[in-house]
């Protein structure tokens, strides 16, 4: 009999995330997840009635309560929904994709990846690891320790000109000896210029006792100008093991690059590079908690960023990179050790930075284009990085031209009355009846809403634009629904939740001021769009394929954005998402040195144009401040669903 | 082969806007081709000019600008019929400069009455012109719209910010919006594509482009006015094809150069002349750049004028 027995704990490992919890023997299976840091999607909030929640029960036994939502053949297979289910023994869980909380557009980009992503790679992490047994010294064979290592290498793994790190010869007597003459010995390759004869000399930064090889951790990350990214990666099966995010430290001294660079001018750079850096620790002390990976095991670590980031991140002063004519300190950073600048890794951490083309197109976009396959293939694509600025990018396999511009922070919340990230309890997605002009709103978890994240903005106002809430100036049309259209204290605004209804216990509202922003910000990334499009001689129209990056890659509504303006109104099929290009590129070349002299070749390839010179931009910009577009010509099929015939 | 003049291809036409009403009705804009290019369309309708009465006593005109309206100069009915009578205006544009509330600050009413009085004096369209300032140009511009019903008068200036309110007035007792907007073509054709959605009729649009004396950025205006024109003419952009009013005469006549006596600069000629020269070179410019309706005030300044659209339009 079961009575008041004392629960026995059980351990629940998630699979493909590789993470583990423990729990007592009962508890709910979708609150294991949480635990365990492994985010399922439950759009009912776990009454069992969505069936979005469903997992693969691997091994062990749950109890569970079936449900209409599970058919006979998913139960047979052992699929379960985790919110019906509590943990009986011991488990392993299969999460699959569809049942991600990033399902939807996760769905989306495993079907686009495949055509859009960089293709064509092996599998030749730059970072290697190699097992030697060595036969110990004798009166006639008393060379040194490093040449006996050498000379190994170079007889079982054809390896020669190798380099070798001086911090390896500080401990390699007595590392060989202590591994009884067995050692592993990681070896590190840079890139080299793409189809040359160029000789690559592999560097030995580590040898230790032993055999090793199975511990072979990599970390990828991308510092963004609002956040930091970092992955760990396991390069013996060439895969992700752990993810974490965190805020940069440094926004408290400015949303944006220009207000940072003004700050390290004011108040020193150590203070920003501190921060950064500290965020990066917590960063991989995240990772590295849900991977179970130990610090000293992680043997290289890959950093994407934008120039900016990147210079603060070493250290190297932003100065040049806001005065004209915009110059950085260097586009190829050699590598550095990461822990020199405070990095919380082994001695023989190099970080590796991505080669930046300019001032205001950085190592990230080389990153998102390299991760995007762009360079690849010979269809004119359109890359468009969407963030604090914006950064894109046309070309293909032959040629590049980039361009920046300032987007300000409304993308990612930043500048928004309610604005906020997209995380719990964000607004991300919203309908409008067009007869009552009542709002129907979804939010990040299903949480009582607390506010608007950027992608929802863009859904917001595109549904109110069409629904002729918001006219094409971005104010509100009045006396429509009094109730939801309503004079507050910054002018008109229509109320998305009332206070009962969120977590803020006031109401969320949106406001003309934040049309107004969104509207600034959309037109200043279509317009760069443009104009770049147009100084290479080409229109939008001959575009064949749009990649989107960025800041809500993975969330945002392409046909809502092209409603608002913010990408052209071309054929939606041409359309792909990669969510974060610059983690993307960052683990890319992590597993592939071949795309790591491919970022060496693009980053050389880009021709960078000034939009702050060009006075046609202005004028697009001006043109494109209106919903969709002053142009309505240009955004055929918004003009369509508005009932605005064009003539052509 | 016998030479051929290169010419233009147009696929867009300038509305024909009509101005007033009845017998005194004025017909502005229908051109199919650049301004004055009759070689290569037509230019049904000459380039008009309506002559500017203050509704109040204007006391920084130069002496050269008063001189001719000094017996009229405190009686805007008087001074509006002898622009008709005595100059032969072809419309009068009414300016409340004495609505603005950071001056005299009348009301509304009252300058409603006013410009009831003077459009029944008159037999040619009349144009009210504001303060820009838009909460009190809402306020005194729906009144003249509510009071002068059937007179179908131009009122203006009509802003972004303003524009449905006085827009909403204008459909409603059947006037013209002056739409208004500060020396930008895509801000233009925004307030173009506002004005319709908000109901107002096509044919009840005349364009403000916002101009400004010769000296003081009127090549800027040139361009940008050249500009609406071609994407007007040569892009067939509907919402960019309606005829030009410029409102020139107060901006020539504030100017240091207009006002400054002989005897303080008399480098520069005579000070009336001076004036008058200015005033028409700038709206010689304009009605280049496309103009289709000048508001002016010197009569010698537009005798100058006419006599210009009346070579170049044959």
């Amino acid at each position: 009999m079961a009575g008041v027995a004392r629960k026995n704990l059980r351990k629940v490992s998630f699979e493909p995330d590789n993470v583990e919890v423990i729990v007592p023997e009962g508890t709910n299976l979708l609150e294991t997840a949480i635990k365990a840091g492994v985010r399922i999607s439950a759009s009912c909030g776990g009454a069992g009635v969505c069936g979005t929640c469903k997992v693969r029960v691997q091994k062990g036994e749950v109890e569970t309560k079936r449900t209409p939502k599970l058919s006979e053949e998913e139960f047979n297979r052992g699929t379960r929904q985790a919110c019906q289910s509590r943990v009986l023994t011991d488990l392993v869980i299969y999460v699959p994709v569809e049942s991600r909380l990033e399902k939807a557009v996760l769905n989306r980009e495993a079907k686009e990846a495949s055509e859009v992503l960089a293709g064509g790679w092996r599998f030749t992490p730059p970072l290697r690891k190699y097992y030697v047994e060595l036969s110990p010294p004798t009166l006639e064979d008393n060379i040194s320790d490093l040449s006996r290592v050498l000379r190994e290498l170079k007889r079982q793994y054809l390896l020669r000109d190798m380099t070798v790190d001086f911090d390896v010869v500080k401990n390699l007597a007595k590392v060989v000896r202590e591994g009884g003459w067995k050692v592993t010995v990681t070896t590190l390759v840079t890139a080299v210029k793409p189809s040359t004869q160029e000789k690559r000399r592999p560097r030995v930064i580590r040898v230790e006792p032993g055999d090793t090889r199975d511990k072979h951790y990599v970390l990828a990350f991308d510092i963004g100008t609002t956040t930091v990214w970092g992955q760990v990666l396991d390069l013996n099966r060439g895969k992700i093991i752990a993810t974490s995010v965190e805020f940069n430290g440094q926004i408290s001294y400015g949303q944006d690059v220009i207000s940072r660079i003004a700050y390290s001018q004011k108040h020193g750079l150590k203070k920003l590079q501190k921060a950064v850096i500290d965020t990066v620790n917590t960063v991989i002390g995240e990772v590295l908690a849900k991977s179970k990976v130990k610090a000293a095991d992680i043997s290289h670590l890959c950093i994407a960023g934008n120039t900016t980031m990147m210079q603060l991140l070493l250290g190297l002063d932003p100065r040049y990179i806001r005065l004209a004519p915009y110059t950085p300190v260097a586009n190829m950073v050699p590598p550095v050790k990461a822990k020199s600048l405070g990095i919380n890794l082994a001695e023989h951490v190099y970080l590796f930075s991505f080669p930046s083309p300019s001032s205001y197109v950085g190592g990230d976009i080389v990153s998102g284009v390299v991760g995007s396959g762009m360079h690849q293939r010979h269809e004119l694509t359109l890359f468009v990085d969407i963030g604090t600025n914006g950064e894109m990018v046309i070309g293909n396999s032959e040629w590049m031209v980039t361009a920046s511009c300032s987007a300000g922070p409304a993308f990612e919340g930043g500048g928004i009355k309610h604005g906020m990230v997209a995380t719990d309890g964000a607004i991300d997605d919203f309908t409008v009846d067009p007869k009552t002009l009542e709002p129907k709103i979804g939010t990040i978890n299903n949480s009582r809403p607390k506010g608007i994240c950027g992608s929802g903005l863009i859904k917001i106002i595109a549904g109110l634009f069409l629904a002729g809430v918001v006219e094409p100036n971005g104010k509100f049309r009045h006396g429509l629904n009094p109730d939801r259209v309503r004079e507050g204290t910054d002018g008109y605004e229509y109320v998305l939740a009332r206070a009962g209804e969120t977590q803020t216990g006031g109401d969320i509202v949106i406001t003309e001021v934040d049309i107004d922003n969104l509207i600034r910000a959309k037109a200043a990334i279509y317009a760069g769009c443009q104009t770049l499009v147009k100084s290479v001689g080409s229109s939008v129209a001959d575009i064949e394929r749009v990649i989107i990056a960025g800041a809500f890659g993975r969330h945002l509504d392409i046909e809502s954005a092209i409603t608002i303006g913010l990408f052209p109104d071309i054929d939606r099929r041409r359309y792909a998402y990669i969510g974060n290009g610059s983690l993307l590129g960052a683990r890319l070349v992590s597993f592939s040195t071949d795309l790591l002299d491919d970022a060496r070749k693009v980053a050389r390839m880009m021709t960078n144009f000034e939009l702050s010179e060009n006075t046609d931009f202005m004028n697009n910009y001006v043109a494109a401040m209106f919903l969709p577009h002053t142009n309505y010509a240009d955004f055929p099929e918004v003009a369509r669903k508005l009932g605005r015939g064009v003539r052509v | 082969m016998a030479f051929e003049v290169p010419k233009n291809t147009y696929n867009g036409k300038i509305r024909e806007i009509t101005l007033g009403s009845g017998p005194s009705a004025l017909k502005i804009g229908g051109e199919t081709s650049y301004p004055l290019y009759i070689f290569e369309g037509a230019v049904p309708n000459k380039v008009k000019i309506a002559m500017e009465v203050w509704d109040t006593k204007p006391d920084d005109w130069p002496e050269a600008a008063l001189e001719p309206f000094a017996d009229v100069i405190a009686d805007p009915v008087a001074w509006a019929k002898k622009c008709v009578d005595a100059y032969g205006a072809e419309a009068i544009c009414l300016q409340l400069v004495s609505t603005d509330p950071n001056g005299a600050n009348r009301g509304a009413d009252e300058a409603a009455a006013l410009v009831k009085k003077v459009a029944d004096a008159i037999s040619v369209p009349l144009i009210v012109w504001g303060t820009a300032n838009h909460d009190k140009d809402t306020e005194v511009l729906r009144k003249v719209a509510e009071v002068c019903q059937g007179k179908t008068l131009a009122i203006g200036p009509v802003e972004e910010g303003d524009h449905k309110k006085i827009g909403a007035a204008a459909i409603g007792y059947n006037h013209t919006v002056v739409a208004s907007t500060p020396i930008d073509i895509n801000l233009a054709k925004q307030l173009n594509i506002l004005l319709g959605n908000l109901g107002v009729s096509d044919d009840r649009i005349v364009m403000d482009p916002t101009v400004s004396s010769l000296g003081y950025g009127i090549e800027y205006c040139y361009s940008v006015m050249e500009r609406v024109r071609q994407a007007a003419l040569t892009q067939n952009d509907e919402r960019l094809q309606f005829p030009f009013i410029c409102n020139i005469s107060r901006e020539v006549w504030k100017t240091k150069e207009a006002k400054q006596p002989t005897a303080e600069a008399p480098e520069l000629g005579d000070a009336a002349r001076r004036g008058i020269l200015m005033e028409a070179i700038s709206a010689t410019l304009l009605l280049v750049a496309g103009a289709d309706l000048i508001i002016m005030r010197h009569p010698e300044a537009i005798k100058l004028v006419r006599e210009v659209v009346n070579d170049l339009t044959g």
